[in-house]
């Protein structure tokens, strides 16, 4: 009973610091930059990554079996994931702007999880034959963090193809913000020394700079954390395999589930091979290369999310625990 | 001061550095049209700057001086010293005009073209964005593939996509069928695309990846400031030696190579290797994959309690690989099934108690299985997938015992519903009475009378009788029959080897290849480096390493401050 509690509360708990770490962020971007904030940030992300473990801690405990048995505690999972990737990301003291995507889609996976759509899943519950096997806990979650990163690194492209794509970005320039100066000269300046641009040395505007290196910055970020979740979700899948060959005799049934899975990485495999050993030789086909690789990457982002729900909500095939039915509460 | 805004986390650099600072406040002047970047985000340390023209890694014109080609021999043990390769995709041009051109028309004209006819086949599969193309439409006929319900009879299609009212317009069930997509993943048109992807492979790894690994290899001292300068990671160290670098670079995981004045250093090459580790492992799954489909057996099989079967009478075979192995032999007797259940009341596991027994009747192997812990014995693999309740035995009036066969009523996954019916009278007359008992798992038996009414639930291992209209019965024993699905797949060995390789390669794909070039100018050390993938990282790395390079202060060398 005391592990329920726990639970709820953590839940809560977790919750609440993470829109205080959004709302902040907002006001940052917006309004003011205090840089003394920044430290608090961080340390809300970390107060947040570890509610959200000891929340599913406190599942693991009650239940008894390792907490990804359904989709309520697989979406609790993938939150934590996005966690953990922020801290990730942070661990190399870059200045980088990945929270931005990391905490609201925190924030989001969690309102789900909790919302009202999935109660019937709230309680822990037992474990099929099926899914008693050490292989659970490598296997989901290690698609779980791959989810997790393919979904940031193409949210970065995604905002890379909105920036490219805008005639005014007028968000920028409210005002004369020092938060786009320490952006803007930033690690990025080393990578764009030795582009094009700088052949005349004289600039084309203050705009086109700026988005130049926003979207220098994007790609770059885009193209790290998509590497990283592309070997994850390389692992994910074949311990998925070998899991599904000691279970059911055969390592690849063309479920909807493992085949949705394989559409993925083949995209996210597009993706890496369109940034490879083009010869760039000159600036418009830089940007033309970083433009579609973006534009796969966002193609990827469309079909992680049908592999992660839309074949949940079909409830068919082998991978039916995650089903659920949207039922109109 | 807008420096702290630039980068707060960052402490000045040592005295040594503070020289090059002279152009640092037109650095930082952020309101000027012209800005002046050199190097890495501290900023004061400044050289010159020259654009590349190039991002690719193995561009050989960034460093001129070494496409002299000198191959001399060293004479300090920590030299070597190669001249570089031209560019890889130049190369292969060069080889295959060379060699259409320069091959004796003594050979016979048919093997050049031949060989012709070769090279351009492989420079066509080799192209990239055929490859991603390839990629696509096997991206896209897959999803089609989930698309569309798999192996269903031809009359499913005909309803389902009916010429009179096609979907989308077009799809009718003609298309369906002869495209094969009611079996999409067997299908002529998926698995061309598969063999055409592996051989695009084939081709990319052998004229592409492997002259990769041959440049990469090699490596070259640079003898100009310029080149250096042109690098993307480009810095000066003035009062400096290049041994102290050297040795810095060493204890930082680089390997380094000096003579002379100059220096070269690279890490984590196995960065650049693991692409073509990924490939060859991908084949090896494929190789696998088409082992596995072309010769392995499968059977499924649901067996009672008590009863046993002979391996080669269940098994199918799969392709035109499949030969029986002497295994098949083998008789498989299932000494008991048997369930667990939660609290709750469900179930929480299967088990079977299985022993095998060869022709003679000698016992080879005894086991209990269950669901996720299979049966191996001379490549055969025996698993636990199902289960059925195929007897109730009950005493009726104290006679029997009587074996009444449960038929299933309802099966879904996991919950199943068994019934069967206890005739009380004559058992011929056509609306005949009875007691019916049903049963969703071994637990427990629910019992209803002959009006249908409910009457009772018992367990068999309880045996406490129940009345139900002037009978009493007690029920003995639920007997269940065991689903066993047995395979053997020759394939599995390779598979698994390619999944191993294909997780640790891709692993260290992840790795990036940093090289550094330096050379002692003076008492200045110039330094420059690239990387393949990590820039950000390997930029402040080498920030860091260079800061921790001492000033050597002398009064016996020629210095101009």
């Amino acid at each position: 009973m005391i592990f329920t509690t726990l639970e709820h509360i953590l839940t809560h708990i977790s919750f609440s610091i993470i829109s205080i770490v959004i709302t902040i962020h907002l006001m940052i971007l917006l309004v003011h930059e205090i840089v003394g904030l920044r430290d608090s940030l961080e340390k809300g992300m970390i107060a947040t990554f570890f509610s959200i473990t000891g929340l599913l801690v406190s599942r693991w405990i009650s239940s008894g079996h390792f907490p990804l048995s359904n989709l309520y505690e697989s979406l609790i999972f993938l939150s934590c994931s996005f966690s953990i990737i922020h801290m990730i990301s942070k661990m190399g003291n870059h200045k980088n702007d990945l929270s931005t995507i990391t905490a609201p889609s925190t924030i989001f996976t969690q309102g789900f999880a909790t919302s009202g759509f999935l109660t019937e899943m709230h309680q822990s519950a037992i474990l099929v034959p099926a899914l008693q096997s050490q292989w659970l806990m490598m296997h989901v979650s290690m698609m779980l963090l791959s989810y997790a990163a393919l979904l940031c690194g193409s949210l970065l492209s995604v905002a890379l193809l909105v920036i490219t794509f805008r005639k005014n970005i007028d968000i920028f320039f409210k005002g004369n913000n020092f938060l786009i100066k320490s952006f803007f000269f930033g690690e990025i300046q080393y990578l764009n020394e030795k582009r094009s641009v700088f052949k005349n040395t004289s600039f084309l505007s203050f705009r086109n700079y700026y988005k130049y290196q926003l979207t220098q910055r994007l790609d770059y970020w885009s193209y790290r954390v998509i590497s990283l979740g592309f070997t994850f979700l390389t692992i994910g899948i074949l311990c998925g395999a070998v899991w599904a060959n000691e279970a059911w005799g055969s390592y690849w049934n063309w479920d909807p589930k493992e085949t949705w899975a394989f559409i993925t990485w083949t995209i996210f495999a597009i993706y890496l091979h369109t940034r490879t050993r083009i010869h760039i030789r000159s600036r418009t086909n830089q940007n033309l290369q970083s433009t579609n690789s973006a534009l796969v990457a966002s193609i990827g982002f469309l079909i992680i999310w049908i592999c992660y729900f839309g074949i949940n909500l079909l409830g068919i095939g082998l991978h039916s625990y995650g089903s659920f039915t949207l039922t109109s509460t | 001061m807008s420096s702290l805004l630039l980068n707060p986390n960052r402490a000045f650099s040592p005295l040594s550095r503070q020289v090059l600072k002279a152009s640092f406040s037109s650095l930082c002047s952020i309101s000027n049209a012209r800005i002046l970047l050199g190097s890495c985000p501290t900023a004061h340390r400044v050289v010159g700057f020259t654009p590349r023209a190039s991002r690719d890694s193995f561009d050989a014109e960034a460093l001129p001086e070494s496409n002299t080609k000198k191959k001399s021999r060293n004479n300090n043990k920590k030299i070597i010293l190669f001249g570089s390769a031209p560019s890889p995709l130049s190369e292969e041009r060069g080889g295959s005009a060379g060699n259409a051109s320069g091959k004796p028309a003594a050979e016979g004209s048919s093997w050049v073209f031949l060989q012709r006819a070769f090279k351009r086949v492989l420079a066509v599969l080799s192209n990239l964005p055929l490859a991603i193309g390839q990629m696509f439409t096997i991206a896209a006929l897959m999803a089609l593939g989930t698309v569309i319900d798999q192996g269903e009879a031809p009359d499913y299609y005909f309803q389902k996509y009916p010429e009179e009212n096609p979907v989308f317009g077009f799809v009718t069930w003609r298309w369906v069928l002869a495209l094969g997509f009611d079996h999409m993943f067997t299908s002529p048109v998926f698995l061309g695309m598969l063999i055409l992807l592996a051989s695009s492979l084939m081709a990319c790894t052998y004229t592409t990846q492997i002259p990769l690994v041959k440049v990469a290899r090699r490596w070259s001292f640079t003898h100009s400031a310029e080149a250096i300068r042109k690098q993307d990671f480009a810095d000066s160290l003035p009062r400096a030696s290049i041994q102290d670098l050297g040795i810095i670079l060493m204890g930082a995981g680089y390997e380094i190579f000096l003579k002379g004045p100059s220096l070269y250093a690279f890490k984590g090459m196995a960065g650049r290797f693991a692409p073509i580790g990924v490939h060859l492992a991908m084949l090896l799954i494929m190789a696998g994959g088409t082992l596995s489909a072309a010769g392995s057996f499968r059977g499924s099989v649901t067996v009672p309690q008590g009863l046993n079967f002979v391996v080669g009478d269940v098994m199918n075979p799969n392709g035109f690989l499949s030969f029986p192995s002497e295994a098949f032999d083998t008789e498989v007797h299932v000494n008991r099934f048997y369930m667990d259940y939660y609290d709750s009341g469900e179930v929480s596991q299967f088990y079977t108690d299985i022993s095998l027994y060869s022709l003679d009747g000698k016992e080879l192997m005894r086991k209990t299985i269950r669901v996720n812990d299979p049966l191996r014995y001379g490549g055969i693999t025996i698993y636990q997938t199902d289960w059925g309740f195929s007897a109730l035995q009950i005493t009726k009036n104290g006679e029997g015992p009587f074996n009444l066969a449960m038929a299933p009523l309802q099966l879904n996954g996991d919950k199943k519903l068994f019934g069967t019916f206890l005739p009380t009278g004559d058992a011929d007359s056509p609306n005949v009475k009875g007691i019916s008992m049903l049963a969703r798992d071994l637990q427990s038996i629910v019992l209803y009378d002959q009006e249908g009414k409910f009457a009772g639930v018992r367990r068999p291992s309880s045996k406490l009788p129940i009345d139900i209209n002037g009978t009493r019965i007690v029920v003995e024993d639920a007997i269940g029959s065991s689903g066993l699905d047995l395979k053997t797949d020759p394939g599995v060995p390779l598979v698994y080897a390619g999944f191993g390789a294909l997780m640790l390669t891709t692993c260290i794909s992840y790795f990036s290849h940093s090289q550094i070039w330096a050379l002692q100018d003076g008492t200045t050390v110039i330094v420059g480096g690239k990387t393949n993938r990590a820039k950000l990282e390997f930029c402040d790395e080498v920030n860091r390493l260079l800061d921790e390079v001492p000033e050597r202060v002398t009064t016996d060398k020629n210095m101009n401050g």
